[in-house]
């Protein structure tokens, strides 16, 4: 399976309907006024009310939660830690460890950077969630992607995994051989692992002249304008409604720059 | 429809010729094979008459090809890849990796020649019902077998509607269940009548389809004419090619008197299956 088809969950869904561009458009949107506001509960507000909903609204609002505390938490951890103990400017002190001091400052900041990312980050998991890979790909080439980089996503998203499974297979293929790949330190490890790179990489190399001599047999870049199998539907309301999230989301900045939400 | 005249061919990484003075010509609507021992020029023949030889991998060569009134060699890649399909023998490798189901995999070639959309969902819908994998049309093509993902090589060339379909070694890297499928598809593309060239070092595969083998030895056309005369030729072991099962098991048969001595070695089952047949019946004359 590939590795973003592991993400979209099939749904008949309002947001699974929604073209895919307008749900690119939805992620600029929100992404760029998340980072528009210096305010801890922007952030927040657009997480719960646009974000979580159109979750729940999809079906997806479980697997949701968990993708973004999966690709989140991580990182919430690290940016609390280096913001809350070494925020440099002078503050308010909560607390003293050693010679690192927790200011208020800190943690506003690291609430706020942690929560305007928080917004990105679920808008595209929402993305993915509701969008199959190829129709998201033919959406943005029906939206005037050229058709070269939509190949290059496209087949990068589908050969991870392949090339995951051949790497075992190599590894295997020498494990039988009496190769110790698990014994000894990390650095012992690596060189043991790096003759397996030769096999991977010249198999590589072949599998990409032969894909190129197939490509080339489906007339893959002759020179007149490709038409499209699958046709994704879109709609004038759904058009303006993309320009419109954008223009909202520059409003938002405008608004910001004006002392609005100060 | 693709004609080879005294052409001769060396690699770029290589000094001497791959093929030396091949004369060979593919007819409109007859079933090809091309038939002979590792190494000995079959792939690079295919690769000649599909026109990646020489505009994808250089190297040197003498003599033509020509695709109808085209010359291979004067002529654009883009412009050839209209004419004729190439089928490789790696399933895998065929994949496109642009599109995410087989519907869409199949349609590609389309897409990328302009074919207007309804036209190409009838094609799509069409090579899909007659090479039998309707059923896989919604699937990933990678989670699909070897034998299922060379048929859908086939039918994203076939929907592209080539006048001629060169297949090099199809079934080499499959399982008996994958060639099976590969088969059949075969059988079905035949049916279309089809300019086809097989190449392929399956015996039993050219004798049941092909209306016409060439033999192939150290780079040259060795020998040609119609399966039967072919896959029973005496001189099969000096081209390293082999016999099939059924010409073996006639020949053997024969030398114990147990096969009539009037009728020729078969090549295919049911050859073999009337000789015996006769035989049983103490037709042994």
């Amino acid at each position: 399976m590939s590795t973003t088809l592991q993400f979209y969950r099939a749904g008949d869904s309002w947001v699974h309907r929604l073209n895919p561009v307008t749900k690119l458009a939805f992620v600029a949107a929100v992404t760029i006024a998340a980072f528009g506001v210096e305010r801890l509960w922007w952030p927040a507000a657009l997480f719960l009310l646009l974000e979580v909903p159109g979750a729940v609204i999809a079906g997806v609002a479980g697997r949701f939660v968990r993708m973004v505390l999966g690709f989140f938490a991580p990182f919430l951890v690290i940016l609390f830690l280096l913001q809350g103990l070494t925020y440099p400017e002078p503050g308010t002190v909560l607390l003293h460890l050693g010679p690192l001091e927790v200011k208020t400052e800190g943690l506003v900041f690291a609430g706020t950077t942690a929560l305007r990312l928080l917004v990105m980050v679920a808008a595209f998991v929402l993305l993915l969630l509701t969008t199959h890979p190829g129709t998201l790909m033919s959406a943005m080439q029906q939206a005037g992607l050229p058709p070269k980089i939509a190949y290059v996503v496209s087949a990068t998203l589908q050969i991870i995994p392949s090339f995951q499974a051949r790497a075992n297979a190599i590894m295997q293929a020498q494990q039988a051989r009496g190769l110790e790949v698990r014994a000894g330190g990390a650095a012992a490890r690596v060189r043991r692992l790096l003759p397996l790179m030769g096999p991977l990489l010249l198999g590589a190399l072949t599998d990409v002249e032969n894909r190129s001599i197939a490509m080339e047999s489906r007339a893959f870049g002759r020179p007149v304008r490709p038409t499209a199998y699958t046709v994704v539907p879109d709609s004038a309301a759904q058009r303006a409604a993309r320009w419109a999230m954008l223009a909202l989301a520059v409003l938002v900045i405008v608004l910001n720059t004006l002392g609005v939400f100060s | 429809m693709i004609r080879f005249r005294d052409f001769t061919y060396a690699y770029p990484t290589g000094e001497a010729p791959v093929l030396h003075g091949v004369d060979l010509e593919v007819r409109p609507g007859r079933f090809h094979g091309l038939v002979g021992a590792s190494g000995s020029g079959k792939s690079t023949l295919a690769m000649a008459a599909a026109g990646f030889i020489p505009h994808a991998q250089g190297g040197e060569s003498t003599g033509e090809v020509t695709v109808g009134d085209l010359v291979v060699a004067d002529t654009p890649l883009p412009d050839l890849v209209t004419r004729v399909g190439l089928v490789q023998q790696d399933p895998f490798d065929q994949i496109s990796g642009a599109r995410f189901t087989v519907r869409e995999e199949i349609a590609f070639g389309c897409e990328n020649l302009g074919v207007e959309r309804g036209e190409m969902v009838r094609r799509v819908d069409e090579v899909m019902e007659r090479l039998r994998i309707a059923p896989l049309a919604d699937r990933s093509p990678y989670e699909l077998s070897g034998g299922q993902q060379q048929v859908v090589a086939v039918a994203s060339m076939l929907v592209m509607r080539p006048e001629v379909l060169v297949l090099d070694e199809p079934t080499s890297q499959l399982d008996p269940a994958g060639s099976r499928m590969v088969v059949e598809a075969l059988a079905a593309v035949r049916a279309t009548g089809m300019t086809v060239l097989l190449v392929e070092h399956g015996l039993e595969l050219l004798a049941e389809h092909a209306d016409e083998l060439h033999v192939i030895a150290d780079g040259r056309i060795v020998a040609e004419g119609p399966p039967a005369d072919i896959l029973t030729d005496p001189r099969l072991d000096a081209w390293g090619i082999g016999r099939t099962r059924f010409t073996a098991a006639a020949a053997e048969a024969r030398r114990d008197g147990l096969w009539p001595r009037s009728r020729p070695l078969p090549a295919t089952l049911d050859g073999a299956a009337a000789g015996f047949r006769a035989a049983a019946n103490g037709e042994l004359e």
